[in-house]
């Protein structure tokens, strides 16, 4: 917007300008001027300008002066500033040339308040220029016989405007011509002068504001050269060694300058230099020899020159020149130690001499060889061995002992002094103590604290402790006057290094003092690898291995394990860094763990991997709590199950596998009433006399029989049915079982079990040889056959001869033909029998209780129940029996029948032979 | 007189001796320097022999250990405001002939001419402590240039050189006798001093 009306503002004022103007003589005529005409003014100063108005001007458009209007730019000038001199002459004055601008013009207000512009000049303001100062000259020496001089001053402020300055020279009777500065306007060069005259130098500063002049500077040239520096330098070694002869061409005349000389020089590869003395080399000369160098060495030198009385300047250094020394023989005998390995014999040592190489100032030359002269100290050795060898080491196999170890160095020149070193048998001299480390100034310090005793010097030993390279020891001297030294070797950071102190005396050794040392630490580079060794319920025992040294970078101060459950806070346990194990504990059972290690040196830690466990869900002995009682219980459950079948056996073979009796293979028909005459029963008959064993009658009584009992009936078996409950529960579990059996399958069964207790006077139903069913082992047993098939004749006769038509009659004919006492008895054939054991003789009991025992053994797994009762009844039959007859039951067992004497078949042969026959 | 015997004036006129002399010695070095590369470039026989520039003052003088200072001084002075002509003469006719072809020669030339004018600043300046001043050289006119041939020219160029390189060596020898304690301005010089 502002732009848009200053634009309207310039059209207008192009139009009124052109308007004003009068075509005159085909020029175009403003109507008034400005006075002065595009003045250059001084900054401050106050400056007053007329405009003047043509009179012509005043009738073509009655402008007059009153109606002028001064503007600096586009900005009007107060009227305060203007005065009107006349009608056609107005003046603006400013006090202060800084508010001038440029253009200064002068305007006219027409009619119609139209401004017209009449003129304009432009304004200049700057500064005079101040008196230039400092000026100073120098004489530089380009070539042999050209001397510029250069001036150089300064100028001053700056003025704002085009200032030119002049470097004005003169002689006094002779003027030069002035030197104009190039591009600057400081300084300016003078191609040649002429020395020994004195020039009048000054600078003249001019711009149209004014001059100024510096103050003159008179001075002879010849007192302000700079020369060119000596050249063509070369460097001669003399016959001394320590001498070398400076030679070189100056390149100003004599006659012009006098010159004196500073000498610098210094050896290769060192950066700091020496000096001759400069009031050596002030006089003009053009060789010097340098004196006090080192043998066999490289230096190199340079020089400079200037004026002899030391007005002027310094030229530039020469360029270098090297030169060597002559060589000289070895200042001193290289410095000697020993590694000592006394693994391979006890008797013998391998003795690895090593000595430095001498340093250049002191090898003064080429070292050719070493000469090693070993001496053997003890009183029987013979001349000492001497070795000449390139090497700086030397491998010996000595017998254990003291030795003195000489070396000498040799170069062209000469022989070094001999350098001693004592291999004592032992180190039994007081060793250092306290040996230490510092880091300092990039350098391992080793600090420790001498022994009480002199000590000759001592060796200190070193070496980089890492795994994948040996141990490569490095040493140094030191006197015995220092207690600390800094390790002269490439000292790595971040690297174990082991040092080791000796104190050597002049009669023995101490022993070493070692130390681990690290320039610098860093953080390991990898954390403890840790896994579980253990896990249990509550608890897991981590374990990791130690990092090794290289991936240590500094000592390890402590592990941190952290772990953490997935949703867990991290928790930290700080463990020692000597451990290689550690149990958390308190841990939650069957809980997934993350778990890693931290290993910590002084500058920090670096984490391992993570690794996870889970915890279990029982605890140690919370399985075994648990599943051995279910074994056991299961395992007791089978027992009984066995025993259960054990002794249901007959009822399950019956219905697995039932014997089925071959009557092709029936013995019946040889049967004969004399087989149990057969048998030897001698004792027995003796002890079961015929006639004395009372006939035991069983009698069967189904179970819904037992409601045929009258209460009567079973009141007279009340009292032994309470003294013999074991037993009949016993007998029950065995041969009794056939109280509950079926009558058919109770005649079988009972019929063994009490014919064997009955006497041989018992009559033998049959005799049934079986074999084998499946894997039964066949037994020989009397058994009434149950064939329904029709029997032999003597069978059959037999029982017609009883008589008996149903299985019940049958078996009370066979109970009263045993038994023969008392057929009314039939009826009851079980109560029966028991009735008449109770007054048996005591033999009689004797056997019974036999048979208690030895059933009692078979049955290895009987209820606890049943053993405690059985052992209850036991001593009161055995009380009795004791009394009676001193037959023992063990003697019986003891003392078995023989062969001859073996019944074939009888219950007590199965008794002893071990196993419980039942049939 | 006056001024002579005051100390500044004896320090001054010990400086100008001093420094004179030294100047003498580089313009001889510089005007043997020029010699060389004059005959070079002129084409000329360093061993060619020159006659007696003219206007110029022998530098070969019987008697000069008989010589007073002043004499000594007059003698210098007439014979570098000669030099100071003749070398200008060269100058201007190296110019002429070479233009800025042989500017080396050139500026050899007129460094010596400058050198020679120093040279004769000092010897008024001495002149001027000897309370005795230099003649206007108004009243001893340079001689007027000699209408000779390129050679001839050449061959008297030689010559002036060869003449200002004694009068430098000859001026060196009169300026250490000025600065002799002994002799004072005017005095007779010992006999034992010889050039």
């Amino acid at each position: 917007m502002f732009s848009g009306w200053n634009w309207v503002a310039y059209g207008l004022y192009i139009l009124l300008n052109f308007c004003s103007l009068e075509v005159s003589g085909g020029l175009v005529q403003s109507c008034g001027h400005i006075i002065p005409e595009s003045p250059v003014l001084a900054l401050g100063s106050n400056f007053t300008a007329l405009c003047i108005l043509n009179e012509s001007c005043l009738d073509f458009g009655n402008i007059y002066a009153n109606q002028i209007i001064w503007k600096i730019k586009n900005r009007v000038v107060p009227k305060e500033q203007y005065r009107e001199i006349n009608r056609t002459v107005s003046s603006v004055t400013f006090n202060d040339t800084s508010s001038l601008a440029t253009p200064l013009t002068c305007n006219i207000l027409a009619d119609g308040q139209i401004e017209q512009n009449i003129y304009g000049i432009a304004v200049t303001i700057g500064l005079p220029p101040e008196k230039p100062k400092n000026l100073s000259c120098i004489v530089h020496q380009v070539l042999k016989l050209t001397y510029p001089m250069t001036c150089t001053w300064n100028p001053g402020r700056h003025t704002f405007l085009d200032t030119h300055f002049r470097l004005k020279y003169r002689w006094p009777q002779e003027n030069f011509p002035d030197c104009i500065p190039k591009d600057v306007n400081n300084s300016c060069t003078i191609p040649d002068v002429q020395f020994f005259v004195n020039l009048e130098v000054w600078v003249e500063a001019a711009n149209a504001l004014g001059k100024a002049e510096s103050d003159p500077l008179v001075l002879d040239p010849i007192e302000i050269v700079k020369p060119l520096p000596p050249h063509n330098l070369s460097v001669n070694s003399g016959i001394l060694p320590t001498v070398l002869k400076i030679s070189w061409e100056n390149r100003i005349s004599g006659s012009v300058m006098k010159l004196k000389f500073n000498i610098r020089y210094r050896t290769i590869g060192d950066t700091n230099w020496m000096q001759v003395p400069p009031e050596d080399t002030a006089s003009p000369r053009t060789s010097f020899s340098v004196q006090g160098l080192r043998p066999y060495t490289e230096y190199v030198f340079s020089i400079r020159c200037m004026k002899e009385d030391g007005v002027g300047y310094w030229s530039d250094w020469s360029e270098e020149k090297t030169g060597v020394t002559t060589e000289d023989k070895p200042s001193k005998g290289p410095s000697v130690w020993r590694i000592i390995d006394a693994s391979h014999s006890p008797a013998f040592w391998t003795v690895r001499l090593m000595w430095k190489a001498l340093e250049p100032f002191e090898a003064n030359g080429i070292i050719l060889q070493y000469e090693v002269t070993v001496r053997a100290k003890s009183s029987l050795s013979g001349p000492p061995e001497k070795y000449n060898v390139n090497t700086t080491n030397l491998i010996l196999k000595l017998p254990n002992g003291t030795y003195e170890v000489t070396l000498i160095a040799h170069n062209r020149v000469g022989a070094s002094p001999p350098s001693v070193l004592l291999i004592p048998a032992t180190n039994s001299k007081a060793p250092v103590k306290n040996v230490r480390t510092l880091p300092k100034d990039g350098k391992l310090w080793v600090g420790w604290t001498a022994p009480n005793s002199y000590v000759l010097k001592y060796v200190i030993e070193w070496c980089l402790v890492s795994n994948s390279s040996d141990c490569i020891i490095e040493w140094q001297n030191e006197p015995g006057n220092v207690q600390g030294t800094y390790l002269k070797g490439d000292i790595k950071p971040f690297k174990c290094y082991l040092i080791t102190v000796y104190s050597l005396y002049a009669d023995g050794q101490g022993s070493g003092q070692s130390v681990k040392a690290y320039l610098q630490q860093d953080r390991p580079s990898k954390g403890p690898t840790v896994q579980t060794k253990k896990v249990g319920k509550a608890e897991a025992v981590l374990t990791w291995n130690h990092l090794t040294v290289d991936e240590q970078n500094g000592f390890i101060r402590s592990y941190t394990i952290f772990y953490k459950t997935v949703d867990g806070n991290e928790t930290a346990v700080t463990v020692d860094p000597s451990k290689t194990e550690y149990t958390l504990s308190s841990l939650t059972s069957d809980t997934l763990y993350t778990v890693r290690m931290m290993a910590y040196t002084d500058e920090g830690g670096r984490s391992g991997p993570d690794f996870t466990f889970t915890t279990q869900k029982f605890g140690k002995g919370e399985i075994e709590a648990i599943v051995v009682p279910v074994c056991l219980a299961f395992l007791l459950i089978v027992l009984l199950g066995v025993l259960f079948c054990f002794n249901k056996r007959d009822l399950i073979k019956k219905h697995i596998w039932p014997i089925v009796p071959d009557p092709s293979k029936s013995n019946i028909a040889q049967w004969s009433p004399q087989v149990p005459a057969k048998h030897n029963f001698s004792s027995k008959d003796q002890m079961y006399p015929e006639g004395s064993f009372t006939d035991v009658s069983v009698v069967e009584i189904e179970a819904d029989d037992k409601k045929s009992f009258s209460e009567q009936d079973l009141k007279p078996f009340d009292l032994l049915k309470k003294e013999k409950s074991t037993s009949e529960g016993h007998s029950s579990g065995i041969g009794g079982s056939s109280c509950m059996s079926s009558p058919r399958q109770s005649v079988s069964d009972s019929d063994e079990g009490e014919t064997t207790q009955n006497t041989s006077s018992t009559v033998q139903y049959s005799t049934v040889v079986l074999n084998g069913y499946r894997d039964q082992t066949p037994v020989q047993v009397f058994s009434r056959s149950e064939s329904t098939q029709p029997l032999l004749d003597s069978e059959e006769r037999s029982e017609d001869h009883s008589g008996g038509g149903d299985s019940t009659s049958q078996r009370q004919q066979y109970f009263k033909q045993n038994g023969g006492q008392d057929e009314t008895n039939t009826d009851r054939p079980c109560f029966e029998r028991t009735k008449q054991i109770t007054p048996a003789n005591e033999g009689d009991l004797v056997g019974f209780a036999q048979l208690q025992i030895s059933g009692q053994s078979s049955q290895l797994l009987g209820l606890g129940l049943e053993k405690n009762t059985q052992e209850a009844a036991l001593p009161d039959v055995l009380q009795r029996s004791i009394e009676g007859q001193t037959v023992r039951p063990d003697k019986v067992e003891g003392n078995p029948p023989s062969a001859d004497e073996m019944p074939k078949s009888y219950l007590p042969q199965t008794v002893r032979q071990g196993g419980y026959m039942p049939q | 007189m006056a001024a002579a015997d005051s100390p500044s004036a004896a320090l001054r006129r010990r400086d100008l001796c001093s420094r004179g002399i030294r100047l003498a010695g580089k313009m001889r070095s510089d005007v043997v320097d020029l010699l060389d590369t004059y005959v070079e470039r002129q084409g000329l026989d360093a061993s060619a022999s020159v006659a007696a520039v003219e206007g110029v003052p022998a530098a070969a003088v019987e008697r000069w250990d008989e010589q007073t200072g002043t004499q000594r001084l007059l003698e210098n002075l007439a014979a570098y405001r000669a030099f100071r002509v003749l070398l200008s003469q060269m100058l201007e006719e190296h110019r002429e002939q070479l233009g800025e072809a042989d500017a080396a020669l050139g500026r050899a030339l007129a460094s010596v001419l400058l050198q020679v004018s120093a040279f004769a600043y000092h010897l008024e300046e001495l002149l001027r402590l000897e309370s005795r001043g230099p003649p206007s050289e108004e009243g001893a006119p340079p001689p007027p240039a000699p209408h000779l041939g390129l050679f001839e020219r050449k061959l008297r160029g030689l010559g002036v050189l060869r003449e200002l390189a004694q009068w430098a060596v000859r001026s060196t020898r009169d300026l250490r006798q000025l600065t002799k304690p002994s002799l004072g301005s005017g005095l007779a010089p010992s006999r034992a001093e010889s050039p």
